[in-house]
């Protein structure tokens, strides 16, 4: 990393010379590595994934992106030949780029005034998940495998992923900041399809993350988690029931609190989506229409996104834009409270970036990306839930889940649920209940949250922008109630 | 030749005497990109990017234990490093059923019209072409328009251990502009894509479409659930359509199961009979044209529909049966598809709304389509994103309504496609798994859901 230190030294010192007049300039060096290890129906995959998990599974990567605003327009270069001719033909021409495209705004691109930092940061773990032998993955992955060696009353696909990742950066821009960063992560994902003939079929896809290493990720019990899944697909699959019709009341578990936390307020509250810029991309946001401090749902309602968070899957210290990261408190009781800030779109709302400009490697622009984002936890215990519960079901996980780019109308389509009657989950098993609502129709519906003993996490990828850039983060919460709603 | 191709080659050679050590088979392709990409919003560029970039993509086996990495870090030191760990992996990786060896040429490969100068040197007229869609969608009454950009130029070497060679250069335009009104929910979509500046790329025209079908959409009322008839445009078709041809028909995907075609051989009707679709790596200005795949085997039109039946599986080498010649999707471990092109039929857009007997949708966009399952019959969902109409009068009337959910199969919506557009447009979205020349379809009986709340 030391010599790429120097290129990204001597870029940043070239692209404020020879008479060039940048307001701002910002250089990211990057080494990142990949390696993935999957078993497909049983059969050892190794390098670039089949599936579409996540693209370079099986990558080493090195280089820089500079970020140029000059003359009001912005400009990136992007390379992976570090030779000094080639980073100032780069720069050469993100200036020039930038001083172009500046002609054509209305206003010019600023970045809000942040504190500089001096500093390094990585992530706590003990063994670094890149560091382990292939023998040793492969024996992990092979415990999963071996689950089905014995006979179900269904049959199976099966594909079991880990993915290992190392994630080394030094960030260095114009006003003087310099940090490093060192983050390696490591997921396990199972995707299982229970398949019965007729057309009858299960699909399961979970992501167990973490970036405390290796000895966290397997201290986990996963084989059991795992057998549970198996098990439980072949009970849906066998036994489920037509939903219920007419309105009624709906628990849902940590896993799809987890995601409608992220697709329902976290992607809505970007301040680039709010602003337009993602329109053509990701989508824009229902609260373009709204301001700060609009009331979207119950008093009971809390949505944070947190990067802090040691050992989640998005954890990070400092974000790409070298700004310290902090807690983003997105709805508080029930008030739209916080946007999700880069520096960018801070400064067009006068205030401060909260530290959510992320990059997923030197390729692609920091953009405004969630962390870990989790409904906080409420005063309402499981059981207090489900007795006030005369008649409903509660969703403990999701297969198939969708919502429109201004993240307004969502979809969630259950998968292990049951019914609830008279203050009781009962054993019979929902199939497919599909949650179809609005987003404020949503969070005004909600009338409980779980306390804190039963927050769960789940690791996800977050995808946005073009090009796409899959960004770890973890989802959450507890349980999450819903009055008086209508299944699809 | 210039730098970029020097130092390409220096390191080819460099990892080829390093993998010739410890491998059986064994190739490099070295990509050389040189590409562009111009966002804006709210009718203003918000960034200005270059890549310029080599990647190495190796292939390596030793008796027949694959592996393939993606390689960026150019360091020597750090090739060196990679490679090592390549060698300590293949030597206690398993063998790889489901590769057995790499085709033996020689091959001769057809020039192909997918590289244009005027590409390469586009430079800052780029930025003029951007403002001129962005009037362009105003003047036809949108309010703000958002879009990309992308353009560039990619060069392609290649060897492998079986002494084939190759070199070709490509270039990329792909245009996407969405238009909103006044409404915020008032949106319309289009795109351009071509490899040349003057075969089906026009900017303006694309912004003028955005900017029409975001004024038509202005006051749109949520849609009764129920059952429609839709006419989709050919955008649509790269997530609703394309899948069976891209995803479904690769020979890897039904060998795993992977997919909703599991079950189904040559020769099962899975479409209706005025489907025919292929995979064509040789058409002209097609974004996914090439000479040859990544065994070097040269591309080709192969027809996967005929007539709404399996006529075939793409596939590479490793996958074809003993009597079949790979298709050219290589791939070399796991097959991979190129353009996907569908047949065309005899109707315009006009005629298709005129024939639809039933409560007609006209949908101009999708996004975020999902499934509940991969398996058999691959139920998804799919929420139109910009403008939505509800025909009537033969289309003379067009209606915009909002909130509406597309639930269906792949096997439902091609069974029921009962009619086509005469055209075929190339789109290509990052949506969608790789370019698609569709036309406009008219399928029937589609369920639409709505919110409950």
């Amino acid at each position: 990393m030391i010599e790429n230190d120097a290129i990204a030294e001597f870029a940043l010192e070239y692209a404020q010379s020879n008479g060039k007049k940048c307001e701002y300039v910002e250089v990211r060096s990057e080494i990142n590595s990949t390696d993935t290890v999957a078993f497909i129906n049983g059969k050892l995959h190794i390098g670039n994934l089949p599936i579409e998990l996540t693209s370079d599974a099986f990558a080493r990567k090195s280089g820089l992106n500079i970020r140029i605003i000059a003359d009001g327009g912005m400009g990136m270069a992007s390379t992976n030949q570090l030779t000094k001719k080639v980073i100032m033909e780069s720069i050469d021409r993100a200036y020039k780029i930038a001083k172009r495209s500046g002609k054509h705004r209305r206003e010019p691109i600023g970045m809000s005034d942040e504190k500089v930092y001096e500093e390094v940061w990585q992530s706590e773990y003990k063994v670094n998940p890149m560091d382990v032998s292939l023998e040793e993955k492969i024996k992990f992955l092979q415990g999963f495998v071996d689950i089905f060696k014995q006979k179900y009353p269904i049959e199976y696909i099966h594909i079991f992923v880990l993915l290992s990742e190392q994630r080394d950066t030094y960030f260095i821009n114009s006003e003087g900041s310099r940090i490093k960063s060192h983050v390696p992560r490591v997921a396990f994902i199972p995707v299982i399809i229970g398949i019965k003939g007729g057309g009858q079929n299960e699909q399961s896809m979970t992501n167990y993350a973490t970036t405390s290493g290796w000895d966290d990720l397997i201290s986990w019990n996963l084989e059991e988690k795992v057998r549970y899944t198996v098990n439980k697909l072949s009970e849906i699959v066998l036994k489920a029931k037509k939903p219920p019709e007419g309105e009624i009341d709906i628990i849902l578990g940590p896993d799809v609190a987890g995601i409608i936390a992220h697709e329902n307020c976290g992607h809505p509250s970007e301040a680039d989506r709010i602003l337009g810029r993602e329109g053509a991309q990701a989508g824009e946001s229902y609260l373009r229409e709204h301001e700060i401090g609009y009331k979207i749902g119950n008093d009971c309602v809390n949505v944070f996104d947190d990067p802090t968070i040691k050992g989640s899957y998005g954890f990070y210290l400092f974000d790409d834009e070298g700004v310290k990261a902090r807690r983003r408190e997105l709805i508080k009781g029930g008030i739209f409270n916080e946007m999700l800030q880069n520096r960018e779109s801070a400064s067009i709302f006068h205030t401060q970036s909260n530290a959510a400009a992320r990059a997923v490697s030197y390729d692609r622009e920091p953009l405004i990306r969630m962390a870990n984002t989790y409904f906080a936890p409420g005063d309402y215990s499981f059981e207090e839930m489900v007795e006030d519960v005369k008649f409903g079901i509660l969703m403990n996980s999701f297969t198939e889940w969708n919502i429109d780019d201004k993240r307004l109308q969502s979809k969630y389509v259950g998968q292990e649920a049951y019914l609830i009657k008279n203050g009781e989950v009962t054993d019979s098993l929902v199939l497919k209940p599909a949650l179809e609502i609005s987003s404020p129709g949503l969070f005004r519906s909600i009338d409980a949250q779980g306390r804190l003993e039963n927050l769960k996490w789940q690791g996800a990828f977050c995808g946005k922008s073009e090009p796409g850039q899959g960004c770890p983060v973890w989802t959450g919460g507890s349980h999450v109630r819903l009055r008086n709603v209508r299944l699809g | 030749m210039n730098e970029m191709e020097e130092k390409s080659y220096q390191i080819m050679d460099l990892i080829k005497k390093k993998v010739e050590k410890f491998c059986t088979d064994w190739s490099i392709k070295a990509v050389l990109n040189n590409e562009n990409q111009i966002r804006f919003s709210e009718s203003q560029i918000d960034i200005n990017k270059n890549w310029n970039e080599i990647k190495i993509i190796l292939f390596l086996s030793l008796r027949r234990r694959t592996l393939d990495i993606t390689i960026n870090d150019l360091r020597p030191e750090a090739i060196e490093k990679a490679l090592q760990n390549c060698e300590k992996l293949l030597k206690i990786a398993k063998i790889n059923i489901n590769y057995k060896r790499m085709p033996e040429g020689p091959f001769n490969y057809k020039p192909l019209n997918i590289y244009d100068t005027n590409v390469v040197n586009l430079d800052e007229k780029a930025v003029d072409l951007v403002v001129e869609a962005i009037e362009a969608a105003l003047n036809e009454g949108a309010s703000r328009v958002a879009g990309s950009f992308f353009h560039g130029s990619t060069q392609v070497i290649q060897s492998n251990s079986l002494g084939l060679k190759g070199s070709y250069k490509k270039t990329d335009l792909n245009f996407r502009i969405r238009a909103f009104a006044e409404d915020m929910y008032a949106t319309g979509e289009a795109i351009s894509c071509s490899t040349h500046l003057d075969h089906g790329f026009n900017v303006i025209d694309t912004g003028k479409e955005a900017g029409v079908i975001c004024k038509q959409a202005v006051g749109g009322k949520k849609g009764k659930p129920g059952l429609y008839n839709i006419i989709i445009y050919p955008k649509v078709s790269t997530e609703l359509q394309a899948p069976t041809p891209s995803i479904a028909l690769n020979k890897y995907t039904q060998k795993m199961g992977l997919a909703w075609l599991v079950g189904k051989n040559e020769g099962d009707k899975i479409a209706n009979n005025i489907i025919s679709v292929w995979d064509n790596g040789t058409i002209d200005y097609g974004l996914a044209s090439s000479p040859y795949d990544d065994e070097l085997v040269p591309t080709k039109k192969s027809l996967l529909i005929d007539s709404g039946k399996i006529y075939q599986f793409f596939t590479n080498t490793s996958f074809s049966k003993k009597t079949q010649e790979s298709t050219g999707n290589a791939g070399i471990t796991v097959p991979k598809p190129t353009n996907t092109v569908f047949s065309t039929g005899d109707y315009t857009l006009r005629e298709l709304m005129e024939i639809s007997e039933k409560p007609t949708l006209l949908i101009t966009s999708t996004w975020y389509t999902r499934y509940q399952s991969y398996a058999p019959p691959g139920a998804l969902s799919s929420l139109p994103k910009d403008g939505m109409f509800l025909v009537k009068n033969n289309g003379n009337t067009l209606d915009p309504v909002r909130e509406l959910r597309i639930n269906s199969d792949h096997f439902h919506m091609l069974e029921h496609t009962i009619a086509l557009g005469k055209e075929l447009k190339q789109v290509s979205t990052w949506l969608g798994t790789n370019p698609v020349f569709a036309p406009y379809m008219l399928i029937e009986d589609i369920k639409m859901t709505t919110g409950t709340k």
